[in-house]
């Protein structure tokens, strides 16, 4: 355990990121010299080749500056709304006193702009994509936002959470579409955004998420709390934000959501949740998530309820699938053959009289076979994607059966459990279910039905032990809320769930009024 | 480290000792039936009749060996049950496996001779299924029965199962053998098969087929004869395991014939005790309907249908009559368990009579009484008359 603690460098202590030239620059300041600001920011970006230093002449010997990286700005901004402005105006009068407050009120047409006299400042506002305008003789810089918006991908259907209805936009990877696509569904003023800058190069803004007055304020804090903390070199992806604020790393259960969709933040919003934004991410995450969130899809809520029960309970029978299937019949072919009725028995030993393997090593075979096809199949570009399902189904379905080297019941039970893996609509849930399946092959293959119960005991433990946040992870089932059970167990009507979540939306449980059902006297009562 | 370290040591509990009882399904030979007979040295014959797992699908090596024997059937000689099993798993390269086993036959000679001596392993060893159905093969010997190929099922012992589930026939486990062998006041029975020439249909073979055929009548775990198939249809309905049936009677004055299915039958039974005489009072009730009607009669008319009645109620009275004198006049031993209902009811009556009740059974007065409830079904006026032919 010290090893692997020392290895995976759990241990405190662990040295600082090394000092760059920004903690020298932290409190320095620009000074009224144009020459010398020009300088100093030269040596700043020095063998930076994307760096553009423009020079627009005023009268005489004054000049301004103005100072951008191409590879992140709109052009266009910079010339139609700094340049043209700047030059076409530099004869007139009333610039003497070249203030930055007076470009900005005189010129610069565009919505955000920032006055900074730090040099710090004028660093970072540059690399994210502002064009900063000095000028000759004051010690403020004019930061216009000029953010290129052309290297963005158009929002597209999420391709981890499909739906056939409901909405088809999903996250990008730009952190202000993503919030302007969460505002576009709750508009109002009490969805606060808090930004949070992590990562010492990458500098990734992160925002918190959340409805004020629904969302439980301690929840919150514990959220800031936890991301601001995060000591890095680089965020790159929300994974990185997800592993530093989990409750337990040691577990195949994940408890944090994370979704591509606007429409599933806007609905855990509602009950009271918090989104993490994560720029450069189209993955959005959402705490606390319990156990349940990892069976809930989002289109559940988009059609008619009788139908989403009946889809949740296909979901509840084969996750136990998902993870039984294959234990249960190394269990029972290997140690309780009196279990099976004989015409089965008959048939299963038919089909294992050539195969030369003990059924454990047979559906581990399967098992790791299948997993290698799904992973070929997802890391293939999708083109041969294709032909690996192809082969895969051709070589183990059709050949290794006929070879006589698997049977064909464990090619059965594989391809159901594969198929019942896939019916879980979280993927990272999905991954851990999956994950468990072989710990529970083990245990059937040594201990027989004994240990699949050994098994299932230690699953349901560690899991009512799981806290997602503060919130247990497998409520409302444990400890149980029987009100809430109306949107796990079944898929309430939406007139039928007037109240919030107690785990999460106490501060404002009421949701709608009651008495809402449709009926032919709704309506006239209110009359 | 400690977790870690507690977690490796349960896992070398299981890798070390986890595997002990794992049997793979290909190591285990699979019994279907099993079959006892007495040999010329008064020993015990213990013959399995053994499935053989073989794929329906023809691998690519396994081309042209047609193999169509889906069982095999192997036998040895021992002074009990225990050693003539030993003695067969020494002849099987996989582990005989009990728990299947559907059918244990008895040959007629060995059940004379009496089962005390075969029946107590399937009570102590756990690997043995009390429900496995136990029957004595009429007029041969048990190992007879497991060497019949039937045609239906890919192990014809199986078939032998099938047929016992079906309703209509007492199929006796060895539950229900111990349960009356070891009761007050009832004798155990036990189902029969019969190895029946298969003289027409499939064509020109010297094939038998196994057929069901009445009960076995045990007195102090001797066979002492055997009830026909009417017997045992009233053995079953005396003692109140009939739910479905089907009976026909004869109309008087011999107009034709009547057949009917029972859906519902009830058995009570009433005892009652004056000095040495004891009498047993038994009403027997059934519902059902006309399935058949054989005669000019059109049974859709009330009175008509009470002659229908009454006269399938007699063949019912019949039928049961025929049953308690073959054990009462004829075996002398009381299978019908009316020693356990004066047992039950009259206990302290009982403790009296226990020990003379071999000798009083016979002697014990029956008053039958039967009661059916007709609804005439689909049967009306018979079409294969014409309208002037049929009686009112």
């Amino acid at each position: 355990m010290k090893r692997i603690k020392k290895w995976l460098r759990i241990k405190p202590g662990y040295p600082k990121l090394p000092e760059d030239h920004s903690k020298e620059l932290e409190n320095s300041k620009l000074s009224s010299n144009l020459e010398y600001n020009e300088l100093k920011l030269n040596g700043i970006f020095h063998n930076i080749s994307d760096i553009v230093f423009r020079k627009v002449r005023m009268a005489e010997e004054d000049h301004w500056l103005v100072v951008y990286i191409s590879s992140l700005v709109d052009e266009e901004i910079i010339d139609e709304h700094i340049l043209k402005p700047l030059i076409s105006n530099r004869t007139q009068d009333g610039l003497s006193s070249n203030k930055a407050e007076v470009l900005d009120d005189r010129f610069i047409s565009v919505g955000k702009t920032v006055v900074t006299s730090r040099i710090t400042d004028v660093v970072s506002h540059a690399l994210n994509g502002y064009a900063v305008i000095l000028t000759v003789g004051n010690s403020d810089a004019l930061m216009v936002k000029a953010n290129s918006t052309k290297a963005q991908r158009s929002l597209e259907e999420p391709s981890s959470e499909p739906v056939i209805r409901g909405p088809r936009d999903g996250f990008v990877e730009n952190i202000s579409t993503n919030i302007g696509l969460i505002r576009r569904r709750l508009k109002t003023s009490r969805l606060k955004t808090e930004s949070i800058t992590l990562g010492e190069l990458t500098q990734t803004q992160v925002v918190l998420t959340y409805i004020d007055g629904i969302v439980s304020e301690s929840i919150v804090e514990e959220v800031r709390k936890r991301v601001s903390r995060i000591q890095i070199d680089g965020i790159i992806d929300s994974g990185y934000v997800e592993e530093f604020i989990e409750d337990s790393p040691f577990t195949p259960f994940p408890q944090v959501h994370s979704t591509e969709r606007p429409d599933v933040v806007a609905a855990e919003l509602l009950e009271g949740k918090v989104a993490i934004l994560v720029d450069t991410s189209p993955f959005v995450l959402i705490v606390p998530m319990t156990f349940w969130n990892g069976l809930q899809a989002s289109e559940d809520y988009y059609v008619r309820w009788p139908i989403a029960t009946f889809v949740r309970w296909i979901r509840f029978l084969f996750i136990i699938i998902a993870i039984f299937a294959p234990p249960l019949y190394v269990a029972i072919t290997t140690f309780h053959q009196e279990m099976i009725p004989t015409n089965l028995v008959l048939s299963i030993a038919s089909s294992r009289e050539p195969v030369p393997f003990p059924a454990l090593v047979e559906a581990l075979l399967m098992e790791i076979i299948f997993e290698a096809l799904r992973e070929a199949g997802i890391r293939l570009p999708k083109q041969i994607g294709q032909a690996i399902s192809i082969v895969g189904a051709l070589v183990i379905g059709q050949a290794a059966v006929q070879a006589g080297i698997i049977s064909a019941p464990v090619v059965i039970i594989v391809s159901i459990t594969g198929i019942a893996a896939f019916t879980i609509p979280r993927y990272s849930f999905a991954n851990g279910i999956r994950l468990l399946r072989f710990p529970m092959l083990f245990l059937a293959g040594t201990l027989g039905l004994y240990g699949i119960v050994l098994g299932f005991v230690a699953i349901v433990l560690h899991v009512t032990s799981l806290r997602s946040f503060g919130i247990p992870y497998f409520t409302p089932l444990s400890p149980l809320t029987i009100a809430n059970l109306k949107d796990v167990l079944i898929r309430a009507p939406i007139w039928a769930k007037t109240r919030r979540p107690q785990a999460t939306g106490f501060n404002d449980p009421v949701r709608e009024p009651s008495g809402q059902k449709p009926s032919p006297s709704q309506g006239k009562s209110s009359e | 480290m400690k977790p870690l370290f507690r977690i490796g040591l349960l896992f070398t509990v299981l890798i070390a000792t986890g595997c002990w009882d794992r049997t793979e399904i290909n190591d285990l030979a699979f019994i279907s039936g099993a079959a006892f007979d007495l040999n010329e040295d008064g020993k015990f014959l213990l013959s399995l009749q053994i499935a053989i797992p073989s794929s329906s699908q023809a691998g690519p090596g396994s081309g042209g060996s047609n193999r169509n024997e889906k069982y095999f059937v192997i036998s040895a000689v021992g002074k009990n049950a225990n050693e003539a099993f030993e003695k067969l798993q020494k002849k099987s390269s996989r582990r005989l496996f009990t728990a299947h086993r559907s059918v244990i036959f008895i040959g007629e000679s060995l059940a004379k001779n009496g089962v005390k001596d075969i029946l107590d392993v399937y009570i102590h060893d756990p690997r043995q299924r009390l429900k496995t159905y136990i029957m004595v093969v009429k007029g041969g010997e048990g190992r007879e029965i497991l060497q019949i190929k039937y045609p239906f099922e890919q192990v014809p012992i199986e078939a032998v199962k099938e047929m016992e589930g079906l309703e209509g026939e007492l199929a006796v486990t060895l539950r229900d053998f111990f349960i009356a062998a070891s009761s007050e006041g009832i004798n155990p029975v036990m189902g029969v098969i019969e190895a029946e020439d298969l003289s027409e249909g499939l064509r020109g073979n010297k094939n038998k087929i196994f057929s069901l055929a009445g009960l076995a009548v045990f007195k102090e775990l001797k066979l002492v004869g055997f009830l026909d198939e009417n017997e045992t249809a009233g053995f079953i309905w005396l003692t109140d395991r009939l739910k479905q049936g089907r009976l026909s009677a004869e109309l008087p004055e011999g107009a034709g014939t009547v057949g009917m299915v029972l859906n519902d039958t009830k058995r009570r039974i009433t005892s009652q005790i004056s000095g040495d005489r004891i009498k047993i009072e038994l009403r027997l009730e059934g519902q059902g309907n006309i399935s058949e009607n054989n005669s000019r009669l059109d049974i859709s008319l009330p009175n008509n249908l009470g002659i229908a009645r009454v006269a399938l109620e007699k063949s019912v009275e019949n039928q049961v009559r025929d049953t308690l004198f073959k054990v009462q006049a004829k075996y002398k031993v009381d299978s019908v368990g009316f020693g356990r209902e004066i047992y039950r009811n009259k206990p302290k009556q009982w403790k009296t009579l226990k020990n003379e009740w071999d000798h009083t059974f016979p002697d014990v007065e029956v008053s039958i009484e039967v009661k059916l409830t007709l609804g005439t079904g689909m049967a009306g006026a018979p079409m294969q008359w014409k309208e002037e032919e049929i009686e009112e």
